[in-house]
């Protein structure tokens, strides 16, 4: 049998079940869910440069992006899979969390946008499971439910979209492909939760649990950022884009609102979840700035920003659920679990984009770009950064408002421990850019070729 | 035009439906009219996967009611959605349609157009019908009807999309059965919460 490009995502795909059926066997499905995990990021690391392969009669090509996005989100599910395995057993986790890597490689290799568009909506349905939880103490089904109405519905408006512009001949009138990529626009921007579609996002943040928003927010959102670029690289929608210009204004618009806005929001945050979440509504915003702009560099700020958000979020999400837990129904303080609070602290530095980790050349992409497009714009790009600092040092203030009775760590640091692997992965990342921004850069090269073709 | 009509009045029981059996019954009546619509831009696989997905969807959703009197009573909402369809529809289609050179003068009373006006319209309803009960539901019950309702609307949609049908035909089914199952997932633990 030859490995192929396909391998990693049919070895996901079969593993979802299997996992399944022994579910019930934590500390089983637990390290079949990390082998499996491991064994397919190791595949897609090794794979050569642009393998392609074809699954049924669909086309998998792995790009330098596919390579980078496959290996982090992978790496980034198989730290919230420790973390639920060891500190906060839920046997239902294991097969999302595989379904979830399958669901990531496929929207990372495919090539047809409608596939792709139908896949990634399959992985955002997925974890639906995992929200749920303590039914009746909470209202847990409530925010699943209106997750499920969001998802659904910017779905299939977007799924509708993407088929019209597919079926269309190219003779039909630009306007009408201006307004499909609007609809698609609208749709992921259901999806991804960004202002004034974030509603169901609050619910959540307040309602489910801390490792289903860290694989939802960790995982998905970033690469619900990536195929929203492919598939609008793909679909060949590109061209009609430049031919309004209010189009492009509408698209900075609703990135500058929503970076505004999550920073606001995150700034009178109750609890750490709803901190974190509307960090990562503000970061997208910032990132569909980025994406915007139509600019090398505003692109690559982009995808850099989706991709460090999600790891920073995890980060901050596992140990939330961590203090949270220890707090006994009080406020969270860093005296119960002081390496978790660090790795609370630590994570924030990477939601703002502050220097050393790589979140920091990505948002300063964004914001050169967004400055040269309009000034107001960089202002109001700024103008969330600040808001964010303030929003992520005054929760961090609360968590050691009683200080510190020991430096001890906690017991079983589990939270501690994943949020430090992930904090030095930012950080490896931001002290050497270039590995992590090259293969970011190859596609925006792809994209701004598709967006002028010669 | 007498397809369209049964989509039309299909959807409309699914919509009124006040037993989630009875809108599951509705929906896999949906699921056929579209399927006899676009027949003749459909191979005998894809209406196989079509077939099998209606089903199973439906099915789903018919087992996820436990009896026959669970489900939502749309009240008004059953008017709010009908008439946002209405207005919609026409809307979609002035905007969306396929324009050829050529006027559509000949729309068969039963059978399907050579110009795809029908199915045009057909999925635009779809579309517009399973939006609007989706933005005014209230529960998973008609929150999942009114998704399952706007995929039938792209399966239609996709009949005549380039590229590998067959296998772009069982990735949408495969969204279907996603749906249906969330749906019938939340609908059981929403029970459960309610009683």
């Amino acid at each position: 049998m030859t490995i192929t490009i396909a391998s990693p995502l049919v070895l996901l795909a079969l593993m979802a079940p299997v996992v399944f059926l022994v579910r019930k066997v934590v500390v089983l499905a637990a390290v079949l869910t990390l082998l499996t995990l491991a064994a397919a990021a190791a595949m897609i690391a090794i794979a050569p440069d642009a393998a392609t392969a074809q699954l049924l009669s669909l086309e998998l090509r792995l790009s330098p992006l596919g390579r980078l996005a496959a290996v982090a989100l992978l790496a980034t599910a198989g730290v919230i899979v420790a973390d639920v395995w060891l500190d906060e057993p839920a046997y239902n986790f294991f097969p999302t969390a595989l379904g979830v890597g399958a669901v990531v490689v496929a929207v990372l290799l495919l090539t047809t946008p409608l596939a792709t568009y139908a896949v990634l909506l399959i992985g955002l349905l997925l974890p639906v499971g995992s929200f749920t939880f303590q039914i009746h103490r909470n209202r847990s089904v409530e925010a699943a439910i209106r997750h499920f109405a969001f998802v659904s519905l910017g779905g299939t408006i977007g799924l509708a979209a993407l088929a019209l512009a597919a079926s269309l001949p190219r003779d039909q009138p630009q306007s009408t492909f201006v307004l499909l990529v609007v609809v698609l626009y609208v749709a992921f921007a259901l999806k991804l939760a960004v202002i004034p579609f974030h509603t169901h996002a609050a619910l959540l943040a307040a309602e489910a649990p801390a490792t289903a928003l860290a694989l939802y927010f960790g995982v998905l959102t970033p690469v619900t950022v990536i195929a929203f670029v492919q598939i609008l690289t793909q679909a060949g929608l590109l061209p009609s884009l430049l031919q309004l210009a209010k189009v492009q204004d509408l698209l900075l618009g609703i990135g500058g609102l929503s970076a505004v806005g999550g920073a606001l929001l995150a700034t009178g945050a109750t609890d750490l979840r709803r901190l974190v979440v509307c960090s990562v509504i503000s970061d997208l915003g910032i990132a569909l700035v980025g994406i915007g702009t139509f600019s090398g560099p505003g692109i690559v700020g982009g995808i850099a920003i989706a991709l460090a958000t999600g790891a920073s979020a995890t980060q901050q999400l596992l140990a939330a659920g961590t203090l949270e837990r220890r707090a006994d129904g009080g406020p969270p303080r860093a005296a119960r679990a002081p390496l978790a609070a660090a790795a609370f602290v630590a994570g924030g530095i990477g939601l703002i984009g502050a220097p050393p980790v790589v979140a920091f050349p990505g948002r300063f992409y964004v914001e050169l770009m967004a400055y040269s497009f309009a000034t107001w714009l960089g202002a109001a790009l700024v103008l969330a950064t600040l808001l964010l600092l303030i929003a992520q040092l005054r929760v961090a203030l609360g968590l050691f408002a009683e200080g510190l009775p020991s430096w001890r760590p906690e017991r079983r640091p589990v939270a501690g421990i994943a949020g430090a692997v992930i904090f030095a992965g930012l950080l490896a990342g931001g002290i050497a850019p270039d590995a992590f921004l090259r293969p970011i850069a190859a596609f925006a090269e792809e994209f701004l070729r598709a967006l002028r073709p010669l | 035009m007498v397809l369209l009509a049964a989509v039309a009045l299909t959807t409309l029981l699914a919509n009124s439906a006040t037993r989630l059996r009875f809108t599951a019954l509705a929906f896999f009546a949906v699921s056929i009219s579209a399927n006899v619509i676009a027949a003749g831009a459909t191979t005998a696989a894809q209406v196989a996967v079509l077939a099998v997905a209606g089903l199973a969807a439906a099915g789903i959703l018919f087992i996820s009611a436990r009896d026959g009197n669970y489900g939502e009573d749309p009240g008004w909402r059953l008017w709010v959605a009908t008439l946002i369809a209405a207005i919609a529809t026409p809307a979609a289609f002035a905007s969306f349609r396929t324009i050829t050179g050529e006027a559509v003068t000949d729309l068969p009373l039963f059978a399907a157009d050579s110009g795809s006006v029908v199915v045009q319209v057909a999925s635009f309803w779809l579309l517009s019908s399973g939006t609007a009960i989706l933005v005014t539901a209230r529960s998973a019950v008609r929150t999942s009807l009114g998704a399952l309702l706007m995929l039938t609307g792209v399966q239609l949609l996709m009949r005549y999309a380039p590229g590998p049908q067959l296998e772009l035909t069982i990735a949408v089914a495969w969204v279907e059965l996603v749906v249906a199952l969330t749906g019938a997932f939340l609908i059981v633990n929403e029970r459960a919460v309610r009683e």
